[in-house]
């Protein structure tokens, strides 16, 4: 069938073999009350999903009234007393909870940019170790830290980065600085430590995916590209690559949802006073606001405008990857 | 001919390419093992003389004290026991339940299918908070139970949408083929997209069991009196906050804080006590990874 | 190939063995029940008052502390239930902060029997989750009999009525703490040894000795450079150089705020003189090198790292936050004797001052305590045991075990401990089998009824002594010093109605500007006093480091500490009427 495009590659000379279909060139099935009846089982499956989604996921969004209250536990949900947008203008009126801001968002961006990019390198060029028995080592070793609590890896990175540690003393023996450099005392080396500490626990582990979306490529892809004379490269780039696409765009869709998730643990567990201007995020923000004080309010509120910002991020992302004719959310 | 010449240069450059990937992967395992030796060593190492630091791939005092304290629980039986159970009922439950979803929501033809997937994507986004959580589960009778550990977090919008991503990658004329012989969806499901999805459904299960291997938040917020429902995780983070003096008031603190263990030593025991079983699972996933395998089913 | 049904195969071995384990546990817990038959014929027949198994009450308790869960079927705690009738089950603390956890288990509604809510405490009363304390304290003598009538009064809450007692800090007759449990400026032995004991008042001395010997001593024995002087500013441990300025101008450790005695107003002394000096002498030193220059970003653990290596020579913290740790690898390591151990100076700003680093007597802190929870089926039972914890009997059982076993009485009635005992008390496989302390519970510090020991071991004089290195025991000669405090010499003299503040500014939320400001305070302390010590000028950083604090409007805190302090002081002489 001419749909099985692995088929028609065989003889094919395409420079972008696409094994999956174009989800742009859709045709939506319009609305009808026989198409409705045939699809029972999807509609029986759907009510079902609805409720159970409605039950665990939207009910408990009641909860989000305590950000427009000054909740107390006694009184409840029902009882306590409306403050309206007091908790949004206390949020917003804080220089330093737009600080916060600027650092979740600048360490959510350049997380999601250097673990999402290590992930896939990582994954392809995996793929391109020939020993069967070289790359399961690989893949098991490289996905343990992900096991590790961050206070262990925090713990270790921290010993590294001292006055003597391992880095300072390597920099030193190349001659590259003359004195230690206190890492953890200048603000702009926090952003990269942190980018660096999430590669560094979750490469391997974010690569399974990919790794299960790569064996999936026909070997007859690469079977025809070989005899067309396309070398390893042009391997990787226009095959590997492009069947990973729709993977790659659909956690990447939602994961632009979770920049302002940048972190609590690991900026919690490197970060001092000294940095405090750079390394608190808007969840330490709320544990300090929040939590530690009993104002349930405003750790709801601040949970909310994350909540928003991350639904109009994805709309637009889903919107631009609709536009681009690329895999898309919904 | 050009061919020919790119190929000879290809040979060369793929040489330098293997030798290249070959270093880059030893390096990268170097540093990723790090710390997980690291902390070998020091579930290994005797507590008091690791406070000094300075312990790197070798302990410096052999003991096995660390293990004894965190074995050493009477309470690590059941908490093993349901840790087992919950991991094996929520990853069979998670995976049958964002596998069929996936499957609704990738079918072609089906009316609300955009619907259906924001639905859920939302849901990753939106949080109600703990106590709002908590009060809905209480009145579901979800607490002091098992089932809170599986039910709640069955589906997840993440793991069908890895699901959902490789389904859309299966040819539809499979699905059609098996209309036309009179299979209704549920057998298309069964039969027919399942057998193909099996690397995804094994990558989704490993994320499933992991997930509730190492849960403790829940065990502490749902079942804190109920022993008999206790995990894993939880009793290792009872154990660990019980050998930290915890934050919180300084002041207060002082007055009972005075049998205080060294935590390091015993939360690497813990980590790897706990890291073992669920590591074993990897390479027993690991055969779904086999490239090739599936799509080969597929050609007509 | 092979590989893959190996680990197949132990994967479904280990599933079996376990689900094996698990039947085997459902069998073995009628079993475990009828051990306890077995000890009761032992010893059953002695005791006519003993209680049999099915009388015994479980009750539940939680501690929003961290804290070791003991074993079921715990020797003492048998006894102690044979005894008294009941048992209870604790649980504490994990992974979140006491309030959380409070919050959540009055949302979740499954309330323990007892509760001690530490900093939630307050919640638990406005949710009137709480049995009133009033009519037990009168039935039961052992708890009347914790406090005074007027320190009872200060438990009392808005609503007329008790809820909670604090179990700590409460001392029968004489009290003998050795220990100096608090905050002070540190010092090596060794470093006092080596310039022949002398007396060290102020900082300046401290500083200038701490340099005479690092300049004579550069390095360890064994080669280790000294450090001098480091600072712990890690988190909410970043007291060690925050509050200095209090005791260093001779107040006691209110906290948050000083106590002025002659105007009995609130001053704040962040911004005073004595703190100013304080750093500026701290500015000082960094600049010589005398202070660690990894200060501000060392975590607690490389901290104590530090400490336990024997080369940092003095810093201020409090004793509970390194010596349990540190003194332990001293003693692996031997450095105890080469006079690594650290012992306290009553440092104050100007020589000839008073200082109060010590607090003698007890401090009553009201904010928080054991309660008995609405939920609990039967709250005079639960009260009678609070009642019973306090015999005398049980009290030793509790802290010194039993008798025989874990300690030993001598001809004049003294009880000792062998080091064998000692070691056993410390491992925490026997603590969990063994010993049952009910840590959260009633209790007492200071002397026996018997007026010879001491409530709790570690006050036990012999037990103090014993634990000694020699370079300890001869400073504390030298010094003509028989404990810590008296290293300390801080005024003795009974705490004011107030102390402590901090008990008031640990409660503030942010539903007050108070407690909005006192939050911001502390960010901005937290973010600028490393910077106040570090930088080059001194007092440019200071004035920057002002105009910051007051935006932080310190005087809404203070207004409200104010009102507070009054407020005590007018109940205070409402219970002297």
């Amino acid at each position: 069938m001419s749909q099985d495009k692995s088929t028609a590659m065989l003889g094919g000379k395409a420079k972008k073999p696409k094994k999956y279909k174009k989800p742009s060139g859709e045709i939506k099935t319009p609305f009808s009350w026989r198409e409705f009846r045939k699809q029972w089982f999807l509609m029986l499956c759907s009510a079902i999903f609805v409720a159970y989604g409605v039950l665990f996921y939207y009910v408990p969004i009641l909860g989000w009234a305590m950000a427009f209250q000054n909740y107390k536990p006694k009184t409840g949900i029902f009882g306590s007393k409306f403050v309206f947008l007091d908790k949004f203008v206390f949020l917003f009126s804080d220089d330093t909870f737009i600080n916060v801001l600027r650092n979740t968002l600048a360490m959510g961006v350049l997380n999601l940019v250097t673990t999402f990019i290590a992930a896939i390198v990582f994954a392809i060029l995996l793929n391109e170790v020939k020993s069967t028995l070289g790359k399961k080592s690989v893949q098991t070793i490289s996905y343990l830290p992900h096991f590790l609590s961050w206070i262990i890896v925090t713990g270790i990175l921290h010993d590294a980065l001292s006055n003597s540690g391992i880095v300072n003393e390597l920099l030193m023996t190349f001659k590259i600085i003359d004195s230690p450099i206190n890492f953890f005392a200048h603000k702009s080396f926090f952003w990269p430590i942190v980018a660096f500490s999430n590669v560094w626990k979750e490469t391997g582990w974010n690569a399974i995916i990919y790794l299960a979306a790569i064996t999936s490529i026909d070997p007859c892809l690469y079977e025809a590209a070989s005899i067309d004379g396309a070398g390893r490269f042009n391997k990787m780039w226009y095959i590997t690559l492009p069947s990973l696409k729709p993977t790659i765009m659909i956690l990447l869709l939602m994961n632009v949802g979770n920049v302002l998730n940048a972190g609590f643990e690991v900026q919690y567990l490197l970060g001092n006073g000294l940095i405090k201007s750079v390394s608190d995020t808007i969840d330490i923000y709320v544990l300090t606001w929040g939590v530690s004080q009993g104002d349930y309010s405003l750790g709801t509120a601040a949970g909310i405008f994350k909540s928003a910002v991350s639904i109009i991020l994805i709309f637009i992302a889903n919107y631009a990857a609709k536009k681009m004719g690329e895999e898309r959310l919904f | 001919m050009i061919k020919q010449s790119s190929s000879a240069f290809d040979k060369v450059g793929d040489k330098i390419f293997v030798v290249c990937n070959t270093i880059f992967m030893i390096l990268f395992c170097v540093i990723t093992l790090y710390p997980v030796l690291n902390t070998v060593a020091l579930s290994l190492n005797d507590g008091t003389d690791a406070v000094r630091g300075g312990i790197y791939l070798w302990p410096r005092i052999w003991s096995l004290k660390n293990y004894a304290t965190v074995l050493g629980k009477e309470t690590i039986v059941t908490a093993a026991i349901v840790t087992v159970a919950r991991t094996i009922i929520g990853t069979l439950l998670a995976l049958f339940t964002n596998a069929l979803l996936a499957f609704v929501v990738s079918r072609k033809k089906f009316l609300f299918k955009s619907q259906l997937s924001l639905f859920w994507v939302l849901t990753m986004y939106i949080n109600g908070g703990l106590i709002p959580v908590l009060l809905l589960y209480k009145n579901l009778g979800l607490t002091s139970s098992f089932w809170v550990y599986v039910i709640p977090g069955m589906i997840s919008a993440f793991n069908m949408l890895v699901i959902r991503t490789f389904m859309q990658g299966i040819p539809d004329s499979l699905e059609e083929s098996a209309q036309l012989d009179g299979a209704g969806y549920f057998t298309i499901f069964v039969r027919i997209i399942s057998p193909l999805c099996m690397p995804v459904y094994a990558t989704v299960a490993l994320f499933v069991a992991v997930y509730q291997w190492n849960s403790w938040f829940d065990a502490m917020l749902y079942n804190r009196m109920n022993t008999e429902y206790t995990t894993l995780q939880y009793e290792l983070m009872k154990l660990l906050s019980s050998v930290m003096q915890q934050g919180g008031n300084a002041n207060q603190i002082g007055d009972a804080a005075s049998n205080t263990v060294t935590p390091t030593t015993v939360r690497a025991a813990a980590t790897v006590a706990t890291m073992a079983p669920i590591i074993a699972l990897y390479p027993f996933l690991q055969r779904y990874f086999v490239t090739g395998l599936t799509i080969g089913g597929v050609k007509e | 190939m092979k590989f893959k049904k190996v680990a197949a195969l132990m994967m479904a071995a280990v599933m079996v063995a376990s689900f094996a384990a698990a039947c085997g546990k459902g069998e073995d817990a009628p079993v475990a029940s009828g051990n306890e038959v077995v000890e009761d014929s032992e010893g059953g027949n002695a005791e006519p008052s003993e209680y049999p198994e099915d009388e015994i009450i479980d009750f539940t308790m939680f501690a929003a502390m961290p804290g070791s869960e003991i074993n079921e079927g715990n020797e003492i705690q048998e006894i102690i239930a044979k005894k008294t009738g009941v048992r209870v089950k604790e649980t504490w603390l994990t992974g979140q902060t006491a309030a959380e956890a409070v919050g959540t288990i009055i949302a979740g509604g499954d309330l323990p029997d007892f509760i001690d809510g530490g900093d939630g405490m307050m919640q638990l009363y406005e949710n009137d989750c709480l049995v009133a304390w009033d009519e037990y304290i009168e039935k039961y003598p052992n708890i009347k009999e914790m406090y005074t009538d007027a320190e009872w009064e200060m438990f009392r809450q808005e609503d007329g009525h008790i809820y909670w007692a604090n179990v700590f800090q409460n001392s029968y007759g004489e009290n003998r703490a050795t220990g100096h449990n608090d905050e002070a400026f540190w010092i090596q032995v060794k470093v006092l040894e080596w310039d022949n004991y002398p007396k060290i008042e102020t900082m300046d001395q401290y500083f200038d000795l701490l340099e005479r010997y690092y300049a004579a001593n550069p390095t360890m024995e064994d080669g280790t450079e000294h450090i001098p002087y480091t600072i712990l500013c890690e988190d909410w441990r970043y007291f060690c150089l925050e509050n200095a300025g209090q005791f260093l101008a001779g107040y006691p450790n209110d906290g948050s705020v000083i106590v002025n005695k002659q105007t009995l107003k609130i001053e704040d002394y962040n911004t005073s003189d004595t703190t100013y000096k304080y750093f500026k002498k701290l500015n000082e030193e960094y600049q010589k090198g005398m202070i660690d220059k990894e200060f501000a970003t060392q975590t607690y653990d490389e901290y104590i790292a530090k400490l336990s290596t024997g080369r940092v020579l003095g810093m201020v913290d409090q004793w509970w936050d390194f010596a349990f740790t540190v003194n332990d690898v001293f003693k692996q390591q031997g450095l105890d004797l080469k006079g690594a151990n650290y012992v306290p100076l009553g440092l104050t700003i100007e020589p000839g001052m008073e200082n109060r680093w010590h607090t003698y007597g007890d401090t009553v802190n009201n904010s928080s305590g054991v309660g008995v929870t609405t939920s609990c089926e039967d709250p005079d039972r639960a009260f009678q045991f609070l009642n019973d914890v306090l015999d005398q009997e049980i009290h030793d059982l509790r802290f010194w075990g039993v008798e025989g076993v874990d300690y030993l009485i001598d001809e004049e009635g003294l009880y000792y401990r062998t080091e064998e005992m000692r070691t056993k008390a410390a491992d925490d496989a026997y603590q969990a089998s063994h010993l049952c302390t009910y840590s959260y519970l009633p209790q007492w510090g200071g002397t026996s009824k018997d007026g010879k020991n001491a409530m709790q071991p570690q006050e036990q004089k012999s037990e103090f002594f014993v634990g000694l290195a020699d370079p300890l025991k001869k400073c504390f000669e030298a010094y003509g010093a028989d404990s810590y405090p008296d290293m300390i010499g801080s005024v003795v003299e009974e705490n004011a109605v107030w102390f402590p503040m901090y008990s008031h500014s640990n409660a503030m939320t942010t539903d007050t500007p108070g407690g909005v400001a006192w939050t911001k305070m502390g960010e901005v302390k937290h973010e600028w006093l490393p910077k106040v010590v570090m930088d080059k000028d001194f007092d440019k950083t200071w004035d920057a480091y002002m105009v910051k604090y007051n935006e932080c409007k310190p005087e809404d805190f203070l207004a409200e500490m104010q009102t507070e302090l009054e407020r005590r002081i007018a109940m205070a002489e409402e219970a002297a009427k």
